[in-house]
């Protein structure tokens, strides 16, 4: 459905290289003691910033430089809101966690890709898989979906779009894991957390 | 008004996927969809979000063999890209000049068609596809070839013409490969039918390379999964009949009523059935819709003083009672 190759490119980039680390990069940025509200608008505007890149080929580290994006855009918005102390703002600045070890996903193969994937959807409500695997496996539009499982076309919209955003819940809380990973690493080259 | 809260712009992305996935990326809609994204900086980001889910359930279509390790496409990019300009918050114009065939997505697309459903889909390298009947599709365009699965059925493809890319159809163990083209590939039991329409293309058995047949447009050639080959002679006339179903329709010249009524089972749910083993030798000529088998048992009764018996799930040809 993207019809500008320009923009299946970033797409593609940003579903494989990017958004599996949103949840590091979040749990990262919830120590700032901003609010989950202010942290998710500063994501959002972080891939604001993505969807205007000139190339993403030159990104060596996906994740790292998503990171830096949003450290920015939330560094900003604290001096702005002026509730922290210059010093936290350095801080948060100075660091990030993705500058040296390589990232454990980088290698996962296509084939764990996959995986995780499918158990993203097979945790989904009925209802949403079993959309996404007419949709995507069967190749039926929305309005034969609607007709297989004997609900309206805008039932099929409403839980489609609610599976997706299932899935970016998902997606999202399955990295925070990450996190403690990227703790022990920073903790072993001696930086404060 | 409040300012609107990151969880109600994923939720509007969200919506908007939904709605341009059923509608199709129409002018009106894109302008719409370009006036919300102008709103907000945030649903920028939140839109890329929602597109890059849709497209991480693609993968649910693949088959394990064919992933793509677009990861370590993204790692061989020459760099740098030339530049892109988008317009963030002025809708999303993007002038794309990336150089062509450097970075070519092999993601596998998934078309099927049901019973009855004729689909014609433009492919991403100018080619076009007309899937018959009860058919699946898989499109994998790399970089050195565009390779295209026909899992079941039947499809016609008008190719454009790349040298640098040539295009292969695997129909089981049947290849066919062209490289500006027009031709189709149809399963059968034990192989694959194949017949041209323009240009020439070359087909063969996987592992049989050797034993390959030209054919020209006019030809059709049938080739075995055990590589044997049987070809027919040029029949230009031939080949458009048996392709009638492009424009949704059954051209009979002649076939056995058995031939006829197995054509017509292709398209409907609602079977014909030969009940008078004597009648299925019978020859037949007409033009007919593909999803009208009772306007073709009409003419078969009147030609034929057959019988015809109407069920809800069957037409039923017999002999009339004498």
């Amino acid at each position: 459905m993207i019809e500008d190759e320009g923009r299946r490119r970033i797409v593609a980039w940003v579903a494989q290289c990017v958004m599996p680390h949103e949840g590091k990069v979040r749990a990262w940025l919830a120590r700032s003691r901003m609010s989950k509200e202010d942290i998710d608008d500063v994501i959002q505007e972080a891939y604001c910033r993505l969807s205007a890149l000139d190339g993403f080929a030159a990104v060596d580290r996906p994740d790292a430089y998503f990171f830096s994006i949003a450290r920015n855009l939330l560094a900003s918005q604290m001096r702005r809101a002026k509730i922290v102390e210059i010093e936290a703002v350095a801080e948060l600045e100075a660091l990030s966690p993705f500058d040296d070890a390589p990232s454990p996903e980088r290698a996962a193969s296509a084939r764990v890709e996959l995986d995780r994937i499918r158990e993203l959807v097979a945790a989904l409500p009925e209802r949403c898989r079993r959309i996404f695997e007419l949709r995507k496996i069967e190749g039926l539009p929305q309005r034969e979906i609607a007709a297989r499982l004997g609900v309206s076309e805008s039932v099929v919209e409403n839980e489609g779009a609610r599976g997706v955003r299932l899935i970016l819940a998902a997606l999202r809380s399955q990295e925070e894991a990450g996190v403690a990973a990227i703790e022990r690493g920073a903790a072993a080259q001696g930086r404060p957390l | 008004m409040s300012r609107e809260t990151a969880a109600q712009i994923e939720r509007a992305a969200s919506l908007w996927l939904m709605r341009i996935d059923r509608e199709g990326r129409t002018p009106e809609l894109v302008a719409e969809l370009d006036a919300w994204l102008a709103g907000d900086r945030r649903r920028h980001g939140a839109w890329l979000q929602a597109e890059s889910a849709w497209l991480l359930l693609d993968r649910l279509g693949q088959q394990e063999t064919e992933i793509p390790e677009t990861e370590a496409q993204i790692e061989q990019l020459p760099v740098p890209f030339s530049r892109r300009r988008l317009m963030i918050g002025g809708g999303a114009a993007i002038v794309a000049s990336l150089a062509g065939g450097l970075f070519l997505l092999n993601r596998p697309e998934t078309y099927a068609t049901a019973i009855g459903e004729i689909r014609r889909v433009p492919l991403a390298d100018g080619s076009t596809a007309a899937i018959n009947t009860g058919s699946r599709v898989r499109v994998a365009f790399a970089a050195a070839r565009r390779t295209v699965r026909l899992d079941r059925g039947e499809a016609w493809f008008q190719v454009a013409r790349d040298p640098a890319r040539p295009f292969l159809v695997e129909a089981g163990r049947v290849r066919v490969m062209a490289v500006g083209t027009a031709f189709s590939v149809r399963r059968r039991d034990g192989g694959a039918d194949i017949m041209v329409t323009e240009g020439v293309v070359e087909a063969w058995a996987d592992g049989a390379e050797g034993n390959r047949i030209r054919l020209a447009a006019g030809r059709r050639a049938f080739v075995a999964d055990n590589a044997a080959i049987v070809a027919a002679p040029e029949a230009p006339s031939e080949v458009d009949r048996a392709l009638a179903w492009r424009a949704g329709r059954i051209d009979l010249d002649g076939e056995s009523l058995a031939d006829a009524a197995a054509e017509f089972n292709r398209y409907n749910a609602r079977r014909i059935v030969i009940s008078d083993p004597a009648l299925a030798d019978e020859r037949f000529h007409g033009i007919f819709r593909t999803d009208d088998p009772e306007g073709f048992a009409m003419a078969v009764r009147s030609s034929l003083e057959a019988r015809v018996t109407l069920t809800v799930t069957e037409i039923r040809i017999g002999r009339s009672p004498l």
